[in-house]
């Protein structure tokens, strides 16, 4: 909210709003879903322009409501509609408001995950990067296999948490690697599960979604 | 050969299949896939252009057989005449200490006589074609119990180092097969640019005397490797260990007839 | 038939897990595969872009198996007029019995192998040896897991999670061969042996990579020779595929070709490629009397009658997608419980066996879609995943505990005010296991899994939408 409204962005907050149905879907559990979908579609397609700060989220509304509403001809238009207007929060910085430089200033070395979502659905791994790479005072050290899967998948990491963690803790292990002090990533899922196992490890890593490492200096 | 009678479960299948699919009836014209389609006349013009491009592209094709190949661990060899061709095939036999070897039987040992060469050095060689001294069983184990097999081919491929070997005739098959050395002779005029133009040639035999394909041939691309035991790469475990590729200049145009 | 195991992948995956052995295997050998495939496709000279081939794949592949029905009797006719024979087998059961008359007829004793997955799902080796007939495998990897007596691990590498020393053991104990870790010797233990079978084999049994309608030929693509081997010696060649594995024309084998050595062992084409189309043409030549090719259903018309589902038929069973699956890439092969691992097994194998026991594994994804990104083919992988779970939930089978939690949270999403009201109840109740903001241990179930390794956040004191309201929005309200 802070770093859209410094790049003066007229920013609202439907608070109909409640959540995009993607794990209902990802479940199965389509009919379920759709419903949350419908409403999801009817509080924002008033807007301009709908900013999600995850990618799953983003991908689940860009491409997967043209299959869950794919035997609905009046939803799938409009949910069309919105999917065309969303965007995820460093895609909509840099591709929308053509800005690659937010202005903010934090410290260390940066290591950033490529969320999968955001990667392979939605080819987007430049425009977060160069939003890192571009705040001052700030480096960003590559991670050895930055694209692997983090392991959370939503139902799967409750379903089968043994591989869930056991390809975290991999994850984990190459986050160390680059002896960065914050971990960025595009997407909550992503964040809550890797912090969830550096806590846990007791790790002085700081994970932080980009928004906030976006924010931090604005004034 | 009678040819062998429809399965009677035939029919029962194939409804089951249009069914899933939601067809009722069968598709009674040719689909329309880009090849099938092609008439023959245009096939034609196709091999023709084929032909021109293969030899108006000679020393290219050949210098990309070569470092393919070498990159595929063949052990290339080139010869400007058939007599230095032979010669090379009996100093690869005596730089293994080969003792017996055996060989196709075909045309091209008619001119590039490896026979005499061998026979100089003390190498046996035996000709995999029975009815004439020897029988099949004996060929066999002939075959298992050779230090290196000797063959020529019908086409080489450049882009993938592939050896298109044809054997129409006698017992051959094992040739190529057996013995832990392989040495192929290549015609410089049988050297294609790609699995493409092979294919397209082999359809075009297929569509006009489809009698002239063998049931069988096979490509060699390079040694038999596995890394079954530990992702660690071994040759030779049912086939040639080490392959050789004889380039013989043979001053015929590429692709005759 | 084998055993279908699919029901335990859960408990087989925590053994897997744990299995120091299967660990290792998966690691080295694995990245290895992975650096060859992407060196392979990089740095190789081929006039045509790597995406434009998978392109042209993906829709011949579609072409061929919307018209199934005609390709095979394209197929059909042509085989037999090359002189070979043709059976169309409904299921695992019927195809063992073709093999066992074509065997029954021809007097056969031994048979040699070389690799074909349909014959997994046959297990035609146990019938085999029920009816008196000795199969061996004449692939190395197959071979070594045909004397362990176990299940492939992968697709193309079926021994990957073997090391040496097993191998060693084995080789001891069924071959009476001294003990040795030299990886190259091992070979040629098992060389000697399998070239005596191929010697005095009387039939031979292999699998299709491709089939071609057009003129009735079957491609084998090895890099041991053994193809070649199986299917050259014996007087008889039983050919045994499953009904997609079709093309329509010899031009489209460059093609796949390319794909295949590329996709699975990152060469630019495998060592031998055999091209048999029939029995020999006169007694004047090497080759068998006899060619038989057997084109498998087993439960494959499941796929082909689901218009999402269909798309899997297309799999030229490269192993790529295994190679890439976070999932696979920890528990290996056996834990998939039946002939197919990976994420194409994790649909084809509840297709093929059945939904109810098999509904674990369309769930076994994080949906990360590499998969996707390297198959040859362009199957959207994790398209049908999710098609097979919705199926699964629509069949009822979900677990009950999974299937209430699902509706409650769906219950809770339908209006705001539901979802502000239950987080009034979560922040009061959370208090109980909440520490320093973060949940340690939540004993319920379903998602008791996380808090065994990980920390789970608590919700937050104030909810965005509050701090929206009260701070955030200066009179911007909708």
């Amino acid at each position: 909210m802070k770093v859209l409204r410094h790049l003066g962005v007229e920013v609202s907050f439907p608070e109909a709003q409640t959540c995009c149905g993607q794990i209902g879907f990802n479940g199965g559990y389509r009919k379920e879903a759709a419903e949350i979908a419908r409403h999801f579609v009817e509080t924002f397609e008033p807007y301009d322009h709908i900013v999600a700060p995850s990618g799953s989220c983003s991908s689940m509304i860009k491409v997967y409501y043209r299959e869950l509403f794919a035997d609905d001809p009046g939803m799938l238009e409009r949910a069309i509609a919105v999917g065309e207007k969303t965007h995820e929060f460093s895609e909509f910085i840099v591709n929308i408001l053509g800005v690659t430089e937010v202005g903010g200033v934090s410290t260390g070395l940066v290591t950033y995950h490529d969320a999968c979502h955001l990667l392979r659905e939605l080819g987007i791994s430049e425009e977060p990067r160069t939003l890192i790479q571009n705040t001052r005072g700030v480096e960003l050290e590559e991670m050895p296999k930055s694209d692997d899967c983090c392991g959370f998948g939503g139902l799967f990491s409750v379903k089968f948490p043994e591989i869930s963690t056991a390809i975290l803790n991999d994850k984990i292990s190459n986050v160390e690697k680059t002896g960065a002090s914050t971990l960025v990533a595009n997407d909550c899922g992503c964040l809550m599960h890797m912090r969830g196992a550096l806590r846990r490890q007791g790790s002085s890593i700081r994970p932080k979604h980009i928004a906030e490492l976006l924010a931090e200096g604005l004034d | 050969m009678p040819t062998p009678v429809e399965d009677p479960n035939k029919e029962a299948f194939l409804t089951r299949v249009r069914d899933a699919l939601g067809r009722t009836s069968p598709i009674m014209i040719t689909p329309d896939h880009p090849t099938l389609k092609t008439t023959l006349p245009r096939h034609e013009e196709k091999i023709r252009t084929t032909k021109a491009r293969t030899e108006a592209r000679r020393s290219q094709n050949i210098a990309r057989l070569e470092s393919t190949a070498i990159a595929a661990s063949w052990h290339m060899h080139r010869a400007s005449d058939a007599e230095i061709a032979a010669n090379v095939v009996a100093e690869i036999a005596s730089s293994i200490h080969a003792k017996n070897v055996v060989r196709t039987a075909e045309d091209i040992f008619k001119r590039v006589n490896t026979d005499a060469t061998l026979r100089k050095r003390g190498v046996r060689s035996t000709v995999l074609a029975s009815g004439r001294v020897r029988r099949k069983e004996d060929l066999k184990e002939i075959a298992f119990k050779a230090d290196m097999g000797i063959s020529g081919v019908e086409y080489a491929i450049a882009e993938t180092a592939s050896c298109a070997v044809f054997q129409r005739k006698g017992n051959a098959r094992i040739a190529t097969l057996a013995p832990p050395v392989l040495a192929l002779i290549v015609e410089e005029s049988k050297i294609l640019e790609t699995l493409d133009d092979f294919f397209a040639i082999v359809r075009f035999q297929f569509l006009t005397n489809r009698g002239r394909l063998p049931n069988y041939y096979n490509f060699i691309s390079g040694p038999s490797r596995t890394a079954d035991i530990e992702q660690t790469l071994t040759v030779g475990v049912h086939g040639p260990g080490e392959v050789h590729m004889i380039l013989l200049a043979d001053g015929l145009t590429s692709l005759q007839p | 038939m084998p055993e279908v195991k699919t029901k335990q992948f859960k408990s087989a995956s925590v053994k897997a897990l744990a299995d120091s052995n299967i660990q290792r295997a998966l690691g080295a050998p694995f990245a290895h595969f992975v650096e060859g495939r992407k060196s392979a496709i990089d740095s190789d000279f081929t006039e045509e872009s790597w995406e434009s081939m998978r392109d042209r794949a993906a829709a011949t592949k579609a072409h061929t198996i919307e018209r199934l029905d005609y390709y095979l009797d394209l197929l059909d006719k042509n085989v037999r007029r090359n002189g070979g024979h043709v059976h169309f087998a409904n299921d695992a059961a019927h195809a063992n019995q073709i093999v066992l008359d074509i065997a029954r007829e021809h007097n056969v004793k031994t048979v040699i192998k070389s690799k074909s997955m349909v014959s997994e799902e046959m297990g035609i080796n146990a019938v085999l040896e029920k009816n008196g007939i000795v199969p061996v495998e004449t692939d190395l990897g197959e071979y070594i897991i045909q004397l362990a007596k176990e299940t492939p691990f992968h697709l193309i590498a079926p021994a990957v999670h073997k090391t040496k020393e097993q191998v060693s053991d084995l080789f001891e104990k069924f071959l009476d061969s001294a003990p040795t870790d030299d990886i190259e010797k091992l070979c040629i233990i098992a060389r000697d042996v399998l070239r005596d079978n191929f010697a005095k084999a009387d039939m031979g049994i292999s699998g299709a990579n491709f089939i071609v309608a057009e003129t009735g030929t079957v491609v084998l693509v090895t890099n041991e020779g053994n193809g070649r081997m199986t299917t050259s010696a014996p007087r008889v060649h039983v050919a045994i595929s499953g009904m997609e594995k079709l093309l329509p024309s010899i031009e489209d084998v460059s093609l796949f070709l390319r794909l295949l050595a590329r996709s699975a062992t990152g060469q630019r084409i495998t060592s031998y490629n055999s091209f048999i189309s029939g029995p020999r043409v006169s007694s004047d030549e090497d080759g068998p009397e006899e060619f038989h090719l057997i084109l498998v259903d087993n439960g494959r018309l499941n796929l082909l009658k689901d218009e999402t589902l269909r798309e899997a038929l297309s799999c030229i069973r490269c192993g790529a997608c295994l190679n890439h699956c976070p999932v696979y890439r920890k528990v290996g092969g056996h834990a998939y419980g039946w002939v197919y691992p990976g994420p194409i097994g994790a649909i084809v194998s509840p297709m093929l066996t059945g939904l109810k026991q098999g509904k674990d594994l369309p769930y076994a994804s994080t949906l990360c879609g590499s998969c996707r990104d390297v198959c040859p083919v362009k199957i959207d992988l994790p398209k049908l995943l999710l098609d097979l779970r919705h199926k699964v939930v629509q069949s009822g089978a979900g677990a009950i505990p999974e299937r209430l939690g699902i509706r409650q949270w769906h219950g809770i999403m339908k209006t705001r005010k539901k979802l502000e009201g239950k987080a009034r109840l979560g922040r009061m109740f959370q208090r109980l296991v909440v520490r320093k903001g973060f949940i340690t241990r939540l004993p319920l179930p379903v998602v008791s899994g996380w808090t065994k390794s990980r920390d789970f956040p608590a919700l937050a004191p104030r909810s965005f939408a509050e701090i929206w309201r009260d701070d955030l929005s200066s009179g911007d309200r909708s």
